[in-house]
């Protein structure tokens, strides 16, 4: 069970340290990321307590490796790449379970229209039903401020795959929000 | 620069365009339109990622990350939470309710009455409608809740504002009555589905279900 939250080996280290030893802030970086590094996981494992784990993994990894981090400016998407690496290496050994979003859209069809605009719970549903090659693409450029060619270079993808599963994540919830999808692109999703 | 390319472009990175694109815009009315569409969905997106998805969105998800390795001990840990939900099927249900109305705590301030039409919307998209009037109703969504679209409404009672969600879909096998994060509320069947009625005060909820289980009518044709 992961219901309670396991003490964090950053602070722990931390908590080792002296006030003056460089080390502690960059313990203090790391932790002052550790909302956004868990949303970002949630938003991809869609399990709480399982993002929180992906969320303790990383930062142990990030520590491990503190000392090629050169820039603290590129900490966040530096921290937010491990993340995505950590739940990718977690999707490999789980072989988890997606949700077909198509199917999804077929059956809902008749009550889309009457769903209010504007309804926040229905767009998050809608981002959690994205299979994970689209929402992953979504969400490092949406919440990590990546931009297509990092997403690429992230993902091991060309460019254009990148824009086509970005382009193609809008146009689900397009759909699923009652908007018409505008036609699908046909383009080469071979890796870069 | 093709109309497809265009809306590859603006379908992929909104926030973002090229001279090109600019161009292209200039003398193409639909992608205008097209941008100005998916730049609004992108803003909701952005608002929609904010806060990390609450239980009610993750809760379908949740199960379907249990690893395999763990298969003999997750079995067991299965059965006995099959058991107890057998047992207490609507405390799951009421846990869920709670954490959708948490979802929604704006629905509580809404004061204005809300017109026939909208009412009728939140209503014939679960295929239900409602033989009341409509002058205490001051909240009419129809939410995302359990893979259909359900009424949730919100009255205004002498005690207070009181939720209503109607859920057609979810069969409860008595009147449960619970109390979580701070609201109260009880949920009873309502054949085929059952209705939540929940409020945040001390409002007397006798009078709200009675009022539901006697003026829900279940359309034919739900979807």
């Amino acid at each position: 069970m992961r219901n309670s939250r396991p003490e964090s080996p950053v602070s722990s280290i931390g908590e080792r340290l002296s006030g003056a030893d460089p080390q502690a802030s960059v313990t203090q970086l790391f932790e002052s990321m550790r909302p956004d590094l868990l949303r970002f996981a949630h938003w991809l494992a869609r399990d709480r307590s399982l993002a929180e784990d992906i969320v303790q993994e990383s930062l142990l990894r990030a520590w491990r490796s503190r000392d090629t981090l050169k820039d603290r400016g590129a900490a966040r998407a530096w921290l937010l790449t491990i993340v995505r690496r950590e739940h990718a290496r977690l999707y490999e050994r789980k072989r988890l379970e997606l949700v077909p979003l198509d199917e999804a859209l077929e059956s809902q069809a008749p009550a889309k229209a009457a769903d209010p605009e504007g309804d926040l719970f229905t767009l998050r549903n809608a981002i959690m039903r994205l299979p994970i090659e689209y929402r992953e693409p979504l969400l490092l450029q949406v919440l990590g401020g990546f931009s297509t060619e990092e997403i690429a270079r992230e993902l091991a993808l060309s460019s254009t795959a990148v824009l086509t599963r970005l382009f193609r994540a809008r146009n689900k919830l397009r759909a699923f929000c009652g908007m018409s999808p505008a036609p699908d692109v046909s383009t080469s999703e071979a890796p870069s | 620069m093709s109309c497809e390319q265009a809306r590859l472009q603006i379908g992929a990175d909104p926030g973002n365009s090229t001279a090109e694109l600019e161009r292209h815009l200039q003398d193409c009315e639909s992608c205008r339109q097209f941008r100005a569409e998916v730049r609004t969905l992108d803003a909701n997106i952005r608002r929609a990622l904010e806060r990390p998805p609450t239980a009610a969105v993750t809760a379908r998800f949740t199960a379907s990350w249990r690893p395999w390795a763990l298969a003999a001990s997750v079995l067991l840990a299965m059965v006995a939470v099959l058991a107890v939900w057998a047992l207490r099927p609507s405390d799951t249900l009421a846990r869920e309710v709670v954490a959708h109305v948490q979802e929604e705590p704006e629905s509580w301030l809404a004061r204005q009455q809300v017109d026939a039409r909208s009412i009728d919307g939140a209503l014939r998209s679960a295929g239900v409608r409602l033989d009341i009037t409509s002058d205490r109703i001051t909240y009419a969504q129809s939410c995302w809740f359990r893979d259909h679209y359900v009424p949730h409404l919100v009255m205004q009672t002498g005690q207070g504002p009181v939720t209503v969600m109607i859920l057609r879909n979810q069969h409860v096998s008595g009147r449960r009555t619970f109390h979580e994060q701070g609201m109260s509320g009880v949920i009873v069947p309502a054949p085929p589905g059952s209705i939540a009625v929940l409020t945040r005060g001390g409002a007397n909820l006798d009078a709200v279900t009675a009022q539901m289980l006697q003026d829900v009518r279940w359309l034919p044709d739900a979807p």
